[in-house]
């Protein structure tokens, strides 16, 4: 409860201070806009010379995009923590938040929430829909709590990771540029990683397990029966994943060096 | 040019200062090689059985995505943030009263971090990738010229965008929205995901009048020796002409800014 | 009942040092060079209830890094630690609630809202009910004199005016124990006063515990009685302030203002058999001798210097605190 109402607290400041900058949230806005846009095109593109990407139609692929921003757009207003090491290490913002009575890690996502993001999550859904009409997919009453759990489930798995790598900045005392480059590896998991070879597959599957926050959990939406095994495993790996991260991260805070030394 | 001592000397600090970040190093490596392994896999599935598509066939379409990736490490920097962040930390300020161009210096820097990338990420990542797939490379010694030539062009034009989106921020103050944007923007209209001739023609009309192409289409399509003859020369005097013109709204810029900055006081 | 228990503590960071060159920074790539650095080395500390207690230190003595122990941001690399009854980084959460930290140089306040926009926001991260927050930060912005300011965002507020609200916003959930960190730094001398009266004063009255850095003694002065002194990670002194100036030097200082300049060797050799220690004052041709003895031997050697060299200006002081621990650090605790 306590963190709940702490959570609506930062909430309603940062709308405060978000709308001070009005023009910037527009700009940003339109950028996510065309960021969600540029896949598309790729998807679109690419399908202007094959019909089939290893047996997965146009419609199919640009579904599993559909599903991929919703989680994704989860991810990004919550855990905007591709600078940590910057502005919580180097910066030494980290000794601000540990002098206060609230969980450290609770503290950063909500102090950096962008709420903004969570218009992917219409777009998402518009797209899901455009696609699984041309499809000719039947909604079914479990379907909607199907989705919400693969959701969450997807959004654990990006925290998850992303948390992990947060976390190393507490043992390294050198910057990495790993976070924004990670965001590339998370586009992989949207495209039927039978394509790719044993390697690439298995990292998408086991260690970066982005394939769960695509293609996987989708194939249960498109029928693709062969998969459920794996797209039932999306919600487990989730927390498994959010689980492993948050462990390491406490342990990562026992490392802190503050800034300044 | 007695400042050119003092550049030189931004480029040598920043490369010692990208050898210093040897995580960044390692694993800038690994990141990459997934990056090309998985467009190298994505590739083979959309070309499927067929032969060539735009006139490219697979084996230069995986050589395309590589070097594309790989001189990416050169052209990228961060500028634009970091002109950002020190535009709203004040820092800006102090920078002008010092003997040298802000601007230059910030070019420098990021001219530092792509060689150290070239040489120590570059090339033996190409290695590496030469190894792990199918990709071939010119043996003719001309080509390897134009090429570099061509990604120094996309050096300059890409950092020019950075100033210039880096700037922005004198206006807008907070700018995280449009140094998000542009990077996508350059992402897909630089041919850095897609060659260029592979966009439906109205689209390839309109990329034609942007500079974006000279960032990456130009140099991937040079070493993959779909370029050849006068196309080669017509390519790199497009490069020349944006990195000309992209000039003007550079300075016009930055004299706004120094406006600005005095009417605020940093 | 003591506030901090402290006993044996200890800090040590891996300081990861680079080799030159460009060869040198290529070897770093596969094997960095490092060593182990003591910053805080095995300090024991007991502050009683009510206590102003001053933390005084160069740069890197390791002032911070104790603090930053104290108030559960580092975990101690060995030592045993119990602050309000609780260690500090085990029970993180819970413990901070019974603390107020002011970093002088660091933010407590969100940058873009306004002033009493970050204390709503912190009463309920410190779950403060309406009554007491009324009564108590009533008080405060009353005393600190910031009521003008609260509707303010915080990048528009001056340093001195942001220190007093940080200074606030410390001390929202009215904690028992305080820690500043430099907490006048950059302040102009009217601010520092008024935040000096406002720490007395909530001293006084709620019987809160103080533990102070500072670069300014006169900080110290002004509030603490006891002074605890850091050199390279110990402390080197723990006590009275008063007995600090007492007992470290009995003598006295004196300021010569010289007409021309004067070679230090030619002021040794006027200091005959008395115990004297030049050094340069800041002022041009400005030598100041501390002499330890009696006024007979401050009088002799005055007269000794002025029939040699021709002074415009000449002064006789009590060594200041600032003097004292200027001497400690620059000689060691030969003394006393």
């Amino acid at each position: 409860m306590f963190y709940v109402s702490i959570f609506f607290q930062y909430a309603a400041q940062y709308l405060k201070t978000r709308l001070t900058y009005r023009a910037d949230l527009v700009v940003e806005i339109l950028s996510d806009l065309l960021f969600q846009a540029v896949n598309l095109i790729f998807i679109l593109v690419v399908f202007g010379h094959t019909t089939t990407l290893h047996g997965w139609s146009r419609e199919e692929i640009i579904f599993i995009y559909g599903f991929f921003l919703v989680p994704y757009a989860i991810f990004t207003a919550f855990f905007n923590i591709w600078d940590f090491n910057d502005r919580y290490i180097v910066k030494g913002e980290m000794d601000r938040v540990l002098t206060r009575p609230v969980h450290s890690l609770l503290q950063i996502v909500i102090e950096r929430m962008e709420l903004e993001s969570l218009f992917g999550v219409i777009t998402g859904m518009a797209i899901m829909f455009y696609a699984g009409s041309r499809l000719g997919l039947e909604i079914h009453w479990y379907d909607p709590l199907v989705l919400l759990i693969m959701v969450i489930g997807g959004a654990l798995i990006y925290a998850g990771i992303f948390i992990t790598l947060a976390s190393i900045s507490f043992w390294s005392d050198s910057k990495t540029d790993l976070m924004p480059m990670m965001y590339n590896i998370g586009n992989y998991g949207r495209y039927p990683v039978d394509i790719y070879n044993r390697l690439i597959r298995f990292t998408l599957t086991w260690i970066l397990p982005f394939a769960f926050v695509g293609v996987y959990p989708s194939a249960f939406f498109l029928g693709r029966t062969d998969w459920y095994v794996y797209a039932f495993l999306t919600p487990v790996m989730g927390l498994l994943f959010l689980t492993i991260a948050v462990v390491l991260w406490n342990q990562g805070v026992k490392h802190y060096r503050g800034a300044g030394n | 040019m007695g400042n050119s001592a003092v550049y030189l000397e931004m480029i040598r600090i920043r490369f010692l200062m990208m050898l210093a970040y040897r995580t960044n190093y390692y694993s800038g490596i690994l990141i990459y090689s997934i990056n090309i392994g998985a467009y190298y896999f994505l590739w083979q599935a959309i070309y499927g059985a067929q032969e060539s598509i735009q006139g490219m066939d697979a084996a230069q379409m995986t050589t395309y995505v590589a070097v594309a990736w790989m001189a990416r490490a050169f052209y990228f920097n961060n500028i634009d943030r970091e002109i950002a962040q020190e535009i709203q930390e004040g820092k800006v300020a102090v920078e002008m009263i010092r003997p040298y161009h802000y601007l230059g210096v910030k070019t420098m820097q990021g001219l530092g971090e792509g060689l150290f990338r070239l040489l120590f990420f570059s090339l033996p990542g190409m290695v590496v990738i030469w190894l792990a797939f199918p990709i071939t490379f010119s043996d003719n010694f001309a080509v390897w010229g134009f090429f570099f030539i061509s990604i120094l062009f996309s050096f300059i034009v890409n950092t020019q965008i950075n100033l210039l989106t880096g700037m922005a921020t004198f206006f807008l103050l907070y700018n995280t929205g449009l140094i998000r944007g542009k990077r996508v923007v350059i992402d897909l209209f630089s041919g850095l995901l897609l060659p260029i001739s592979f966009y439906p023609l109205w689209a390839q009309e309109i990329m034609q009048f942007l500079p974006f192409q000279a960032i990456s289409y130009i140099p991937s399509m040079i070493f993959t020796e779909a370029f050849t003859g006068t196309e080669i020369y017509q390519a790199l005097g497009i490069q020349l002409f944006w990195a000309a013109v992209l000039i003007i709204p550079i300075q016009l810029m930055w004299v706004l800014a120094k406006r600005q900055l005095i009417v605020q006081g940093g | 009942m003591n506030v901090v228990e402290v006993e044996g503590l200890r800090k040590e960071f891996k300081s990861y040092s680079s080799r030159s060159g460009l060869a040198g920074a290529f070897r770093d790539l596969f094997t960095r060079n490092y060593q182990v650095l003591r910053a805080v080395n095995d300090i024991s500390l007991h502050i009683k209830k009510g206590e102003m207690v001053g933390y005084i230190g160069e740069n890197g003595a390791g002032k911070s890094t104790t603090i930053k122990m104290l108030t559960g941001i580092l975990t101690p690399t060995a030592g045993r630690i119990l602050v309000n009854g609780m260690n500090p980084h085990k029970e993180r959460e819970k413990f901070v609630r019974t603390i107020g930290v002011v970093f002088g140089q660091r933010s407590q306040l969100w940058w873009d809202i306004a002033v009493q926009e970050s204390f709503r926001l912190l009463k309920k991260v410190y779950k403060v009910s309406d009554d007491a927050y009324e009564a108590h930060m009533g008080e405060v912005i009353a005393t600190l004199d910031i009521g003008p300011l609260l509707d303010k965002p915080v990048r528009k507020l001056s340093l001195g005016q942001r220190m007093r609200c940080e200074l606030a916003a410390a001390l929202i959930h009215n904690p028992p124990l305080l820690f500043l960190d430099e907490p006048t730094i950059g302040l102009d001398v009217l601010v520092k006063m008024k935040i000096r009266e406002f720490l007395k004063e909530i001293n006084r009255k709620y019987q809160t515990t103080i533990l102070l850095t500072t670069h300014d003694l006169a900080d110290i002065e002004a509030l603490c009685e006891r002074v605890v002194l850091l050199d390279e990670g110990k402390i080197i002194y723990d006590g009275r302030l008063d007995q600090l100036q007492k007992n470290w030097v009995e003598g006295k200082q004196i300021h010569f203002e010289f007409h021309h300049p004067v070679e230090r060797h030619a002021l040794i050799e006027l200091s005959g058999g008395a115990d004297v220690k030049w050094r340069q004052g800041e002022r041009c041709n400005e030598w100041i001798a501390g002499i330890e003895g009696d006024e007979e031997a401050v009088s002799q050697l005055m007269s000794r210097v002025i029939q040699q060299h021709p002074i415009s200006d000449v002064k006789v002081n009590q060594a200041s605190t600032e003097e004292i621990i200027r001497n400690i650090y620059e000689e060691g605790l030969t003394h006393g």
